[in-house]
């Protein structure tokens, strides 16, 4: 049999070592105090003292990795942002949300026809659970994910509601804070465009050259 | 005018109380740094200096805590009695604060005229017996507060107080054996002339057994179990709100500081250390004031100890620590009563060959009974093998 | 639904004085129910005379939801079941939707989906073995050291997926994206570390004499009742079947892997039979995440599943052993994007019924423990 109370001593072993080790060794006995032991090289030193650090304000877009994600947000590609606005109010995120938190109306013109943007993008942050599944079903990569964190405010009802205007964010922003996935998503869309470009080069020349065919022919009968 | 007994009481105590009480505000600092640092994460670190950004280790933070205590709403259980709700935990208090002035702290600006407590001729006798009011005390808080969860917490903690006062007492008495005294000071002084007490193998087993049921009579872990978070929620004050529960707390830690006092007077030699030395019945100091810094640095080792027990160990069940009073230590303490016993007569004789073989006999006995105890109570318990399937 | 019968207490007379049962309800707001989870408990001073569990305080309509979404959009849902272990949920969900299309599953797929699984089980695990201590009174310092290493864990999480808890990574064929640059590298660098947190961890906490005598003889579960009450995971192996579905069903790759599963010598089983079951479960789980980081490869992490799921008629029950028990989906497709019926089998709940046969008897003390043995979500009991 071992030491009476032995097990006892062996933790207070334990405990001691930790104690001393988190002064001396803080790396691996604080590492939610100190990050400076991750990877990324995108992290702050020193950022135990959010919101300021030594007096200025920390943007909350410099403590995310990655893939992280927070709400959704729609792109738009540089300029007047309904101009160039890349979601064409097709309603597919809405279907598919699982906790049903946005709501879109169409945008509609003088006469009445079916313009392709959307006049109401509503989402409820306070009922957002992060999910992602927006961005993917999207089919015009319209509807991105912002890691934007700091959106407290004290009306609970209108405030947590983010309408069309605070959605719409440009794709250079888009680029800085995720830029992997940002030119990914780019380089998807040029070859979309360009594989759709050459599909629309091919019929025209297609139909040119029936219409070719078409004229030789005729001219042809009106000869006999 | 006033008379001059007043002052003489006066200068004695009044010191006493302002500095245990600081004592106890550095204490819950002292408490929750420490617990932090084991725990892995860093504790009160942003209250300092009002008004300004400077977070001196957070040492401003037993002063925010006693201010937001004060100005908490007094709430009171409908249907519970109101004089006794208010009167627990004043009896928690008064006791602890009244045996501080059993040590013999010698401070500098008292001379013969004052008045001495611990000069009384039964001071550990005093301490004991005062000390067990706080078991009424706390029965009352549990009674009061018309609350099944509290009367649980307060009938467990009577038990468990109850039945740790006779290891206690029984440790103590082979101190007082030793020295022929019940003076606080005289015991002190027997220290300062001879070795420590707790350095022959009676008195350490003797203090250890003193330590522990000093933990279960101050209610800390792991003895907790009337304050148990757990399942009871907080026990016996869990109706208490703001002030009162701030009395409590303030309670219990002063009698951690009067049980630690008690033990390093017994024990450690009291104001004994390097630079003080006892002559002519007087301890003579480097500079006045020496051995009551020695006294209250042994009493925050103590309760450094305290803090780390806390910090590691889980908590006993209700039958395993009564178990574990009547059937491991009062056998024990016993026991060491007698070792002690027929070892003081054997140091009696002046040869050094029979000390040391009573030194050797009495350490062999000590640890076979506490080890044998042991077997016995507990004696199915044990780390156990595990087969693997492929 | 519990096989042992209370004794029949009425008034107790003794020596003349009518006594009667204390009646303490532990309510949904309790520090040690994990989470909002009531026991109505009769004590005759400290002993349990009878115990009566009541649950639904979480309950969010989980199933019925799922009947009115896309199969995808169910995915999200599935992550909050057992909030602890969102991954292994969605593959158990991912796995049921499989098996009613066809479609196969890219190896890099499936070696990313063992180790994510497999560091879910050492987050289950170490975090399951800090709330126990925690609750035997240890105020918290084994469940902080525990979640040091959590959030070692939960940081490679988040880097993959981009949540740390609510990870939504599965989908059906595959997994949502591929981890980025260095992740292997740094998971390799978490596995290393954890052996030696765990040698830490069983010094402070294995020989304790306290722990030991606390958990040693408390809750014993026989082995047949087990059998019979459908109890699965480490709460089964601790009563002394060797029964691990990674080992029976080999779902995924699990037959690439040599592992072992630990379970007791014996035909009961006791708290503190759960709790060291555990302990070795996570050393078996080091050593497959390190085969697992050995052996994957470059290349696709997505099958080609059809991109309107819309399966057709048929029926799937698709199980994986969940760090707490057999997690199992039963779904029935008609032909539509939409579930027919859409059934959880939560281990926690199933679990949970032997409670009342485990504590009968014992202290309410042991109440607090066992419950925390069982090791429930409420996220998952209540759905």
């Amino acid at each position: 049999m071992s030491i009476l109370g032995g097990g006892i001593f062996k933790g207070m072993a334990v405990t001691l070592r930790n104690f001393v080790g988190s002064y001396i060794n803080k790396k691996e006995r604080l590492p939610t105090n100190d990050y400076s032991w991750r990877a990324d090289g995108a992290l702050p030193q020193g950022i135990g003292d959010y919101p300021k650090e030594k007096g200025e304000q920390l943007s909350d877009t410099t403590t995310v990795t990655e893939y992280s994600r927070n709400f959704p947000m729609l792109l738009h590609d540089g300029g007047e942002p309904m101009d160039t606005v890349r979601c064409v109010a097709c309603q597919i995120c809405e279907r598919e949300c699982p906790p049903q938190c946005i709501y879109i109306e169409k945008d509609y013109d003088e006469n009445g026809k079916y313009i392709k943007r959307p006049a109401v993008f509503d989402i409820d942050v306070s009922v957002c659970m992060s999910c992602q599944i927006c961005v993917e079903v999207c089919p015009f990569d319209a509807i991105v994910m912002n890691s934007q964190f700091e959106l407290s405010t004290p009306d609970r009802f209108g405030g947590l509601l983010v309408r069309r205007d605070d959605l719409l964010k440009s794709n250079d922003y888009y680029h800085q804070i995720h830029p992997e996935e940002a030119a990914a998503r780019d380089q998807k869309m040029a070859v979309e465009k360009a594989a759709k470009e050459a599909k629309k080069k091919a019929a025209a020349e297609k139909a040119k050259a029936a219409a070719e065919k078409k004229a030789a022919e005729a001219a042809k009968e009106e000869a006999e | 005018m006033i008379p001059e007994l007043l002052i003489n009481i006066l200068i004695t105590t009044v010191p006493l109380m302002l500095i245990f009480a600081t004592l106890f505000a550095f204490t819950t600092w002292l408490e929750r740094k420490a617990l932090a640092r084991i725990q892995n994460r860093i504790g009160p670190n942003k209250v300092g200096i009002p008004c300004t950004r400077i977070g001196l280790f957070g040492l401003g933070q037993p002063a925010a805590d006693g201010i937001k205590m004060i100005f908490k709403e007094n709430i009171v259980p409908r249907g519970a009695d109101r004089l006794f709700h208010l009167l627990a935990p004043i009896l928690a208090l008064i006791p602890a604060m009244l045996v501080l002035c059993f040590l013999p702290l010698d401070f500098p600006w008292v001379n013969e005229d004052s008045v001495k407590a611990y000069l009384l001729d039964g001071a550990v006798i005093f301490f004991f017996a005062i000390t067990g009011l706080n078991t009424l005390a706390v029965f009352m808080a549990g009674w009061a507060s018309r609350n099944k969860y509290s009367l649980l917490g307060g009938m467990r903690a009577v038990a468990q107080m109850v039945s740790y006062e006779i290891p206690l007492v029984l440790s103590a008495v082979i101190v007082v054996m030793m020295v022929g005294s019940l003076n606080a000071a005289e015991i002190a002084g027997v220290q300062m002339r001879e070795n420590w007490f707790v350095f022959s193998p009676w008195g350490f087993a003797a203090f250890v057994i003193f330590f522990i049921a000093a933990l279960a009579e101050t209610n800390r872990s792991p003895f907790d179990l009337p304050e148990a978070e757990s399942e009871i929620i907080a026990g016996y004050f869990t109706e208490y709100s703001g002030f009162k529960f701030a009395l409590f707390f303030l309670g219990e830690y002063i009698a951690m500081f009067a049980i630690s006092g008690l033990a390093v007077t017994l024990f450690l030699g009291g104001g004994d250390g390097p630079g003080v030395t006892l002559d002519q019945g007087l301890p003579t100091e480097a500079f006045p004031g020496l051995a009551v810094i020695w006294f209250l640095m042994k009493i925050f080792a103590l309760i450094a100890m305290m803090i780390w027990l806390r910090g590691t160990l889980p908590r006993l069940r209700v039958d395993q620590l009564m178990g574990f009073a009547w059937k491991f230590m009062l056998p024990l303490s016993i026991l060491n009563i007698l070792v002690a016993g027929f070892a003081w007569h054997a140091e009696r004789l002046g040869n050094t060959y029979i000390t040391v073989t009573t030194w050797v006999i009495s350490l062999a006995i000590l640890y076979g009974a506490a080890s044998g105890l042991n077997q016995l109570n507990r004696g199915k318990v044990r780390p156990r093998e595990y087969k693997y399937a492929e | 639904m519990s096989t042992a019968a209370a004794p029949n207490y009425e008034l107790i007379q003794q020596d003349g004085l009518e006594t009667n049962l204390l009646e303490v309800s532990m309510g949904p707001h309790h520090p040690s129910t994990h989470g909002v989870f009531r026991m109505d408990v009769k004590l005759d001073g400290e002993t349990v005379v009878d115990l009566r569990p009541v649950f639904g305080y979480l309950h969010r309509n989980h199933e019925k939801l799922a009947e009115n979404m896309s199969y995808l959009s169910s995915m999200p849902f599935t992550d909050r079941l057992d909030y602890f272990n969102s991954m292994t949920n969605n593959w158990a969900y991912a796995l049921a939707a499989e098996k009613l299309i066809e479609v196969e599953v890219p190896e890099r797929a499936e070696y990313l989906r063992v180790i994510m699984a497999e560091l879910t089980r050492l987050v289950n695990h170490v975090s399951l073995v800090g709330f126990f201590i925690n609750d035997l009174g240890a105020l918290g310092t084994p469940l902080l050291y525990a979640f040091r290493e959590r959030e070692k864990i939960l940081d490679l999480f988040e880097q993959a997926s981009g949540a740390r808890m609510m990870c939504n990574y599965f989908r059906f064929g595959g997994l949502r994206n591929d981890v980025p640059e260095g992740w292997l590298e740094r998971a390799g660098e978490v596995v290393d570390s954890f052996p030696s947190f765990l040698d830490e961890y069983e010094q402070l906490l294995c020989e304790n004499e306290i722990i030991l005598s606390r958990t040693q003889g408390v809750g014993n579960l026989p082995r047949e009742l087990a059998i019979n009450a459908g109890v699965t995971g480490p709460m089964l192996r601790a009563s002394g079947v060797a029964y691990d579905l990674r080992k029976v069903d080999q779902y995924g790759i699990y037959d690439r892997f040599k592992f072992r599963v630990p379970y007791t010598d014996g035909d009961t089983g006791d708290c503190y039979d759960r709790f060291m079951i555990r302990m070795l479960e996570m050393r078996e789980s080091i050593e497959i995440l390190k085969q697992a980081l050995a052996g994957i490869s470059e290349g696709e992490i997505m099958g080609n599943a059809p991109r309107v799921f819309k399966p057709k008629p048929a029926e799937s029950y698709g199980r994986i052993e969940g760090p707490k028990g057999e997690l199992g989906f039963y779904l029935i497709a008609d032909g539509t994007p939409k579930p027919y019926r859409y059934r959880v089998r939560p281990p926690s709940l199933i679990n949970l019924t032997v409670l009342r046969d485990m504590c009968l008897g014992g202290k309410i003390a042991d109440a607090v423990i066992i419950l925390g043995s069982i090791d429930i979500v409420l996220g998952e009991v209540d759905r």
